[in-house]
């Protein structure tokens, strides 16, 4: 069976590396197309580049001050396995956390591997690099962090920064910053090399997923934000999308731990929610497969993906408003004209309101961002 | 003579552990393992409200 029209495409197979079906992986581009901002039909586009062997992108995952977590995130992603996928869409050549070989074995295939892709492979940073005392505070192989990403990040095609604490410092950079934790794109400040930051602590592994997939397909990096975050992920506010804005708008708030509002489901605003000063998709996305995020779990969101905000701000000290009124101005039913609109018609009319209401919404979030950028 | 075997960086594991041993004939007869990184936890704890020191903590290790 073919997926698409396209000659070039031999992606015809029932499955394909790694046990994923082709069914789940066809899914898999397709929302994948949806994050980044295109049209659901580029999914077979998106399939192609990335099943195609002779553009499989090396990447060479470095860690710096790291948690693992960030890598923990995209391996548990299970529905379908974005590990597995990953595996089979990168070539994975070096990874601290997944190398089978360990010492000088790992540290040898790292260097034929850049040696042999010059400008060919994508560089992920997990972790901050630190910088204070000549950044002896993380060390692979007897080198700093630091002296291994300068040597390495001019080869990249591209890096991506992975999580907030190589995004913007994360935790390692929290008061006092004991090691000069620094985020990567300030290391490489001036040289021009392109970097992406995904920053959340974890982040979403689908965002970073999509802009792999972004990159195979296009050639080329997503539109960045001014923080340098893919703007399909970061362009709105958690506030803009949240379940509980309702609540918020309606000024039902839940005031302490446990009280009334708590246990009903308000909005966490007062107990210090960073959600109206935090750009993230989490409220849409959200984690694990499962459909949960901290705030439906009843904790405020704290704002780890947002420099300034996440591990700065005091916990539960409520957040600046950035965008006090609702994001999107709902458009008014049209009133029904003449005598006896059946239910069915009353159904496809509010269904086409409700479209639209989305696509308002959607053209607002651009204007905000246009507005914040100027 | 002793022989030193120094395997940096172990794989497969959370964070960057370093492992150092002395081998002579064939035995391994002195061993050391050392983080070769570090965050200062213990200093961005210092002076924080109690609250807050999950979110910190907690981030020790994401595995």
């Amino acid at each position: 069976m073919k997926c698409c029209d396209s000659t070039h495409c031999d992606f015809t197979q029932e499955s394909i590396a790694g046990g994923v079906s082709r069914r789940d992986f066809m899914k898999v581009c397709s929302a994948a197309a949806v994050y980044m901002g295109l049209s659901e039909s580029f999914g077979p586009t998106i399939a192609e580049a990335a099943t195609t062997a002779a553009r499989r992108p090396p990447v060479i995952w470095l860690s710096g001050q790291e948690c693992t977590g960030c890598t923990e995130s995209l391996l548990r992603a299970s529905h379908p396995s974005i590990g597995t996928l990953l595996l089979d869409l990168i070539s994975l050549d070096y990874s601290e956390t997944l190398n089978t070989g360990a010492g000088h074995q790992a540290e040898e295939f790292r260097a034929k591997s850049i040696e042999e892709n010059t400008g060919k492979f994508i560089l992920v940073c997990e972790g901050s690099i630190p910088v204070k005392d000549g950044g002896i505070y993380c060390k692979v192989a007897g080198r700093t962090a630091l002296e291994i990403l300068k040597e390495t990040a001019p080869k990249a095609a591209a890096v991506i920064s992975f999580g907030s604490c190589a995004a913007w410092g994360g935790v390692p950079s929290a008061d006092p910053n004991p090691t000069g934790a620094t985020p990567v794109y300030k290391i490489l400040e001036g040289t021009g090399i392109p970097v992406v930051n995904i920053p959340g602590c974890p982040p979403n592994p689908y965002n970073f997923l999509s802009t792999v997939l972004y990159y195979v397909t296009f050639k080329k990096l997503p539109e960045l934000d001014d923080k340098l975050r893919p703007k399909f992920a970061y362009g709105r506010l958690i506030h803009e999308n949240c379940e509980r804005r309702p609540h918020f708008d309606a000024g039902r708030f839940a005031e302490k731990f446990g009280d009334e509002g708590h246990r009903k489901g308000y909005c966490l605003y007062k107990l210090g929610c960073k959600g109206p000063e935090t750009y993230n998709n989490c409220s849409t996305l959200r984690f694990n497969d499962v459909g949960t995020w901290p705030v439906n779990t009843g904790h405020p969101c704290f704002g780890c993906s947002e420099e300034g905000v996440g591990f700065k701000a005091p916990l539960h000290s409520p957040a600046e408003v950035l965008y006090v009124t609702p994001p999107a101005e709902f458009v008014s039913a049209p009133p029904e004209k003449g005598k006896g609109a059946s239910a069915l018609a009353a159904a496809v009319g509010g269904a086409a309101v409700g479209a639209a209401a989305v696509a308002v919404g959607s053209n607002l979030g651009k204007k905000d961002q246009d507005n914040k950028e100027n | 003579m002793a022989k030193r075997i120094t395997i940096d960086p172990v794989t497969r594991i959370e964070g960057h552990l370093r492992i150092d041993c002395e081998v002579d004939g064939g035995k391994v007869t002195n061993a050391w393992s050392s983080g070769q990184m570090w965050r200062g936890f213990e200093n961005i704890l210092l002076g924080r409200d109690a609250r807050e020191a999950w979110l910190f903590t907690q981030r020790f290790c994401g595995v």
